[in-house]
């Protein structure tokens, strides 16, 4: 994996008032730096407040004017900054702390509690200001779902309660202005319109074109690995060989399942369609491209892992043949590196752009390549964790859609019978996941 | 990714601000970068017009000379304003993918206008982007004035700039979202930056690069690993070590870069994983007190079938990919390895990281990923890269400045 630049401490902050999408943005942002390899983790003010000052908190709660309340608030919130900043000494490399921070004084705060702790910081504002009364409404009903704060109440009450305290922050929201000067970054009405402000640095960078793409658009992603190959046959790894007979009745059936899957041909024609360069893939690839009368991409970026000097072997000959890195393998399937070849690191670093492609995209996504590499697209979407990623059960003739939306992943798998074309579907709702994660503190990687 | 382009719709991207803001350097950038990955990208201004008209008196700056009595220069401005967008259209009807657009675009007239003739003339999808380029740091527009105008204008005074410049800014009209108009504004070269509707892969890739953009001229230095056995027997590919003639050749590299960088510790130092980088990278880091960040991207090109082989050893086995590789070389892609276009492919993030650095650069990798590196400062065309010479023990050094990148190659003996 490419070695990332670490020479400095990141921390980065969200302003804005509820309902804007930072939480949705700090996760999203958190994902993305631990899949590329930093220590990321995220400090949310309001999970702080929940715990010490318990759930039953009302708008009242909000007041601006209540004293005791804000005083309560403040602390909780001074607990989440140093918590970041203790992760941050300990280790880590990006803190995202995730909470309102609307007003002038609480920014400086921050920023000077930051930049006094460390020799040299680099700190990110990220506000999210969004007029758009339809999004908000989607962003509450969104919140509320997740939001221990409401587990007693009913659907309006919540809602209600919801806006009045909404009203009581903007009594007292300040934008970000440039004489605060601070570096940030505003996204306006899921990003119409972006301001970029004193951004400097590699990663942070990097966070502005991601942030620039971030939509909660739920669209699917649909990944396939080719149908059964020679190689498969027999139990070879590597090579560029073409499909057996299964693999090429697996092609038809699939074709047939993604005719149905996309019924208009306005849809199809707005599928974007990826594979990789290898006649196995190409060759499953253009069955469908003829039925659905789609052209696919061919991006080198979605080849096989590369086996090295292994390649064309089988597991047997490789043990025979390379007995110390059989073993090493076994122990570090994730790092290990076949000699001339590539490790799972290599290629989780190699698919960052077709990742960032995906998560631009709005719409429907289909990509049929191989076993390795969509292990790694597979459990970025689907926020498993990096060291689960070599041993990920991605099987041959089956269809995995991946349905991301603001805080899980639905998963629909469909196993086709090449022969028959008969299928079955297992389908996994991750929603009870979530809320159990939303009530810790913190969260490593989400 | 180059296979994008296929399904793009065609792309305009004008340029908007007053003269001296640095709208023609980032047309020239943006331009050399387009065609780097692999559009087919020009550009039309004023200037490239005035250029091919030999009518006109070459020694006046029609984008600047401005006497609001004077008709005559306000006629020519626009007839060649017209020309330049005429010539765009013309373009784009045919081959072109990108076109970049340097004319008249300061009010809200002029861009309705520029929008009504492209509505009119273009018969086919396309979609426009607009990049504005605000300065009031006054320093900063002394620099431009000084590095780009100065040159060709040899009879004005700095005042005579600066006095035009500031007539012009009293008509000048800044974009405005109710023009409905896709834009990005940059604004005292990137300290601000603003983004209005941004849409689509090309676009968004063009945000990225231009938040990278700045006018520090800095030195670029890039030397290929130091000889290794592979060499001795001319084989190509594999992942050799160093020779003890290549270890000896590395610690005067060292010796070279000490006198060269001159204690500077902040530079930015990439080197491949191949072990033939990696060492060379070592020795050169420690006489410099600096580790190199190693990343595959810079890895030699993949020689697939190929790899290990001698030359003369390829030429009998592989007679057809031999005369494959001779007709098209850009293109043609060793078997089960990659072509230089993957090889582009592969370096661009890096491409972005020698962009972004404000220090000097040093990249030691190797031949063919090289000859890509350099192919983006220096070749118009990337059907030129084959043919770079990129020799071993030999440091080059660019130096991108305006409009032009500086070279100077040292043997190091």
């Amino acid at each position: 994996m490419q070695e990332c630049n670490r020479s400095q401490k990141i921390a980065i902050c969200t302003v804005g008032l509820p309902a804007r999408g930072k939480t949705y943005i700090s996760r999203k942002l958190n994902r993305y730096f631990n899949w590329l390899g930093y220590k990321s983790r995220v400090f949310i003010n309001g999970n702080y407040r929940r715990e010490i000052c318990g759930t039953e908190c009302n708008s009242l709660f909000f007041d601006p004017n209540n004293e005791e309340a804000q005083k309560a608030r403040s602390d909780c919130a001074k607990m989440a900054l140093q918590d970041l900043i203790q992760f941050l000494k300990n280790g880590g490399d990006i803190g995202i702390l995730d909470g309102t921070n609307i007003t002038k004084e609480r920014r400086h705060q921050i920023e000077s509690d930051l930049k006094s702790s460390f020799n040299g910081i680099q700190t990110l504002w990220i506000e999210s200001i969004c007029n758009d009364s339809k999004v908000i409404q989607n962003n509450i009903r969104l919140t509320k779902i997740n939001n221990p704060d409401y587990c007693n109440m009913d659907s309006e009450q919540a809602t209600i309660d919801f806006l009045n305290r909404i009203k009581m922050y903007e009594q007292i929201y300040k934008t970000i202005t440039d004489d605060e000067d601070l570096s940030y970054i505003k996204t306006m009405n899921v990003g119409a319109d972006i301001i970029v402000h004193q951004v400097y640095g590699f990663l942070l960078s990097k966070v502005v074109s991601f942030i620039m793409n971030l939509h909660t658009y739920p669209r699917p992603i649909y990944l396939s690995r080719h149908g059964e190959s020679q190689y498969n046959v027999d139990d070879r790894v590597g090579g560029d060989s073409d499909l057996s007979e299964l693999g090429e009745m697996y092609a038809d059936k699939l074709a047939d399942f993604f005719n149905q899957e996309f019924p208009t041909k306005e849809i199809k024609n707005e599928i974007i369609f990826l594979t990789s360069t290898m006649r196995r893939a190409i060759h499953t690839s253009d069955v469908v491209a003829q039925k659905l009368e789609i052209q696919p991409l061919q991006l080198k970026t979605l080849d096989e892992i590369n086996v090295g000097i292994c390649d064309g072997m089988t597991y047997t000959e490789i043990a025979q043949k390379f007995p110390n890195d059989f073993q090493e393998r076994k122990i570090n399937k994730l790092g290990y590196r076949y000699p001339r070849g590539e490790s799972y690191l290599d290629l989780i670093s190699r698919i960052e752009p077709v990742i960032f492609e995906i998560e631009r995209s709005r719409q429907p996504v289909m990509i049929i390549a191989h076993q390795a590499i969509l292990r790694c697209l597979y459990a970025y979407f689907h926020q498993n964790e990096i060291p689960e990623v070599p041993t990920l059960d991605i099987p041959l003739h089956c269809v995995i859609k991946l349905t991301p939306a603001a805080y899980f992943c639905d998963e629909k798998r469909v196993m086709i019978n090449p022969q028959t074309g008969e299928i079955s579907i297992k389908e996994e709702y991750v929603q009870e996941f979530i809320r159990s994660k939303s009530k810790q503190k913190s969260f490593i990687d989400l | 990714m180059q296979q994008y382009k296929k399904t793009q719709n065609k792309l305009i991207l004008v340029l908007v601000g007053l003269p001296a803001r640095g709208k023609t350097h980032i047309s020239y950038k943006l331009n050399r970068y387009l065609n780097w990955i692999g559009y087919k990208s020009e550009i039309f201004s004023i200037k490239g017009a005035q250029q091919n008209n030999d009518q006109l008196d070459q020694n006046i700056d029609y984008e600047l000379e401005i006497d609001p009595a004077n008709q005559q220069f306000v006629d020519v401005r626009q007839q060649l304003s017209f020309t330049a967008a005429h010539q765009l259209v013309n373009f784009l009807q045919n081959d072109g993918d990108i076109a970049l657009y340097n004319g008249l675009t300061s009010t809200k007239l002029d861009r309705q206008k520029l929008k009504s003739l492209f509505k009119e003339k273009l018969k086919l999808e396309y979609q426009v982007f607009w990049i504005e380029s605000i300065c009031d740091d006054p320093q900063v527009i002394l620099n431009n004035i000084n590095e780009s105008k100065l040159s060709r204008f040899k009879e004005k005074t700095i005042e005579q700039f600066m006095n035009q410049i500031n007539v012009l800014a009293q008509d000048y009209e800044s974009l405005e979202n109710i023009e409905n108009l896709s834009y990005i504004k940059l604004i005292n070269i990137g300290k601000l930056v603003k983004v209005h509707m941004l849409e689509g892969y090309l676009c968004s890739k063009i945000v990225s690069f231009l938040l990278n953009l700045h006018a520090n001229n800095r030195q670029i230095y890039l030397v290929r690993s130091c000889q290794t056995e592979y060499h001795l027997l001319d084989k190509i590919g594999g992942d050799p070590e160093l020779s003890a003639t290549g270890k000896q050749h590395s610690q005067q590299l060292g010796d070279y870069f000490i006198e060269e960088l001159k204690g500077n510790k902040n530079i930015t130092f990439f080197t491949s994983q191949m072990k033939r980088g990696i060492q060379t990278a070592e020795i050169v880091g420690d006489k410099l007190g600096i580790k190199a960040l190693k990343t595959k991207n810079l890895d030699e090109i993949d020689y697939g079938i190929c790899d290990g082989l001698t030359v003369k050893e390829i030429a009998a086995k592989y007679p057809k990919q031999i005369k494959e590789r001779k007709a098209n070389p850009l293109e043609f892609k060793y078997p089960r390895g990659e072509s230089f276009l993957d090889v582009i492919h592969r370096v661009e993030p890096i491409i972005y990281e020698i962009e972004r650095s404000r220090e000097p650069v040093l990249i030691i990798a190797h031949v063919a990923v090289l000859k890509c590196l350099y192919a983006y400062y220096h070749c118009n065309q990337i059907n030129e890269i084959p043919n770079i010479d990129i020799p071993i023990n030999c440091v080059i050094k660019l130096v991108p400045i305006p409009y032009h990148c500086l070279e100077s190659r040292v043997i190091i003996k």
